[in-house]
């Protein structure tokens, strides 16, 4: 009997793993093909040498060299630092601020919401496209209604905070949904509680809602960030990178360094930089996150 | 405190509304407008009269957005079936069988999650190349066709939430595993499979950076490289822009006027595009 009884979960493990492959066999595929081997193969591409067409040549580190040296790069990483550094904490905060209009349960906030949210369900192609034609010098709506000819997009100093603003526009909306979620999860006892003790107003928000939206807040920072740092489509509609590459951020150089220069190897080690930047961040955020702020979730 | 009032609160909540729309009706309304029009008079100006030229000139037009149209629906679609077949068989795997690996291949998908879509612009297109797929359909298509990590995650999350005894009694009616999925399952998990369908339709009919980089010349444009195209090709000729820019958001916007609490949800839900 025992010895039936250990055949027979043999064959149950052996049932049970056949069936387990079979299920992620087409998952598993594209996870390896479309996700794993693609950073194998921008790691090894960053040390070659391609322009396109001609063959693939090993380089070294020739490619890390150039890209690390020539400032170019280093431009970038700027740029986009200042570009998260505009955009995160001011749509946070626009975001927050009407999150908490909108959760007074005043007639009318759904539909307010829903217009708010509308931004972020259009191509961002697209929405660069149609600001690109607003923020014109001069047939640009923005111009024709203020009556000045600004250059909002050809001035190296008033690119990249446009190209900023039009992203924030974007998103707005969306980080509003989060903290509206946040706002309505603070039990209502909580709050009861704290006016009880005299807190109201300015105070109640600062000192009772912020402190309980610490988990969405750290959602909102961590997605919001890091997909900042992956901007690309409105810079390319707007300013190309230009003037003077005061808007050339990260994504935007590794597109024009691989297909307007063909060098897939300096392509490739932006990539690779670009890579070990954002999962740090992550890593860093996981364990920030597990260690702060998962025992006040429930 | 002034700000509670309120009157205050609908004040700042109109302007922030005013705000938002200003650039879509202004889009709408310039892809409506003659072209004499738009060049003659301010960019605020009425269309007078209203006209369909520019949306019709974008469909027969050299742009051949109407194909491009297809070409971008066609693709989300295929994108969007493989992707659900794929993941739902993934993440009943995850969370019902009891498999060797099971937790050490689930941490490998979950990690794939902090692997940023551009970074794999450059590589893709290698594979695609060597593939000989550049500037193909399937080169559209094909990479995100087998697999979502993150679709998986959440189906995983849904399908733990099924009892555990509708599926044991369906088994000893002699039901095979895909029975289970197609009959228990897949019927159960309405709500989310709505919410990930939105999300994918969304995130493939907007994409931009992939397809720029791996189609050329207008057979296999998408909506975004097409209005690309056009804002650079036809300089100035913002009517027929604008009529792009208008025509691609329809679609969205329909799905999303129809399905608006389901899609507030499923933005809060995900948390990604």
């Amino acid at each position: 009997m025992a010895g039936s009884g250990v055949a027979r979960r043999g064959a149950i493990r052996r049932r049970n793993a056949l069936t387990g492959y079979s299920l992620l066999a087409p998952s598993l595929f594209g996870v390896v093909c479309f996700l794993l081997l693609p950073v194998l193969v921008v790691v090894w591409l960053s040390f070659q040498s391609w322009d396109l067409i001609g063959p693939i040549s090993y380089v070294g580190l020739d490619n890390y060299r150039s890209v690390l040296t020539d400032g170019v790069f280093g431009n970038s990483l700027l740029v986009t630092l200042v570009f998260v550094a505009l955009v995160v904490p001011i749509q946070t905060a626009i975001g927050l601020w009407a999150a908490t209009l909108l959760t007074r349960g005043l007639p009318g906030s759904a539909w307010f919401r829903t217009i708010y949210v509308l931004p972020w369900i259009a191509a961002p192609l697209a929405l660069g496209v149609v600001w690109k034609w607003i923020l014109a010098p001069t047939d640009g709506a923005l111009n024709t209604l203020i009556g000045q000819r600004i250059e909002w997009l050809s001035d190296p100093s008033l690119a990249l905070p446009s190209v900023a603003a039009v992203v924030i526009w974007t998103n707005v909306g969306y980080v509003t949904l989060f903290f509206m979620a946040g706002l309505l999860n603070i039990p209502d006892q909580v709050l009861e509680a704290a006016r009880i003790d005299g807190a109201g107003g300015m105070s109640l928000f600062w000192q009772i809602k912020l402190p309980l939206l610490r988990p969405t807040m750290f959602f909102v920072l961590v997605t919001t960030v890091i997909s900042a740092f992956q901007v690309f489509d409105q810079v390319y509609a707007l300013t190309q990178g230009g003037p003077a590459r005061t808007t050339d951020v990260v994504a935007a150089r590794i597109y024009y360094e691989a297909f307007s220069a063909f060098d897939l190897g300096r392509a490739a080690v932006m990539a690779v930089v670009l890579l070990v930047i954002l999962v740090t961040i992550t890593l860093a955020q996981q364990l920030y996150f597990r260690r702060r702020v998962t025992y006040e979730m429930e | 405190m002034r700000w509670t009032r309120p009157a205050a609160v609908y004040l700042v909540l109109v302007a922030g509304a005013v705000f938002t729309l200003a650039p879509f009706l202004l889009s709408v309304l310039t892809a409506f407008k003659p072209r004499q029009q738009f060049a003659r008079e301010s960019a605020l100006a009425w269309p007078d009269p209203f006209t369909l030229d520019n949306i019709v000139a974008l469909i027969t037009g050299p742009a051949q957005f109407g194909r491009a149209i297809l070409v971008t629906l066609l693709a989300a679609t295929l994108i969007l079936v493989g992707q659900l077949i794929s993941s739902i068989l993934a993440a009943y795997a995850f969370a019902r069988v009891d498999f060797p690996g099971r937790n050490a291949l689930f941490w490998v998908y979950l990690s794939t999650l902090m692997i940023p879509p551009v970074v794999l612009v450059v590589p893709l297109y290698l594979m695609m190349t060597e593939a000989g797929l550049r500037n193909s359909f399937w080169s559209l298509v094909l990479p995100f066709a087998f697999a979502s990590p993150y679709a998986i995650f959440l189906l995983r999350e849904y399908f733990r939430g099924i009892p555990q005894e509708l599926i044991d009694a369906a088994r000893l009616d002699g039901a095979s595993t895909l029975d289970v999925l197609v009959e228990i399952v897949v019927p159960l998990s309405r709500p989310i499979i709505a919410t990930l369908t939105l999300i994918t339709i969304v995130s493939h009919w907007n994409s931009f950076m992939w397809p720029l980089v791996v189609t050329s010349g207008s057979e296999w444009r998408v909506v975004t490289v097409a209005t690309a195209s056009l804002q650079s090709q036809f300089n100035g000729n913002w009517t027929l822009v604008m009529a792009a820019t208008t025509l691609a958001l329809v679609p969205l916007l329909v799905l999303f006027l129809v399905f608006q609490r389901q899609f507030v949800r499923s933005i809060t839900f995900s948390g990604l595009k």
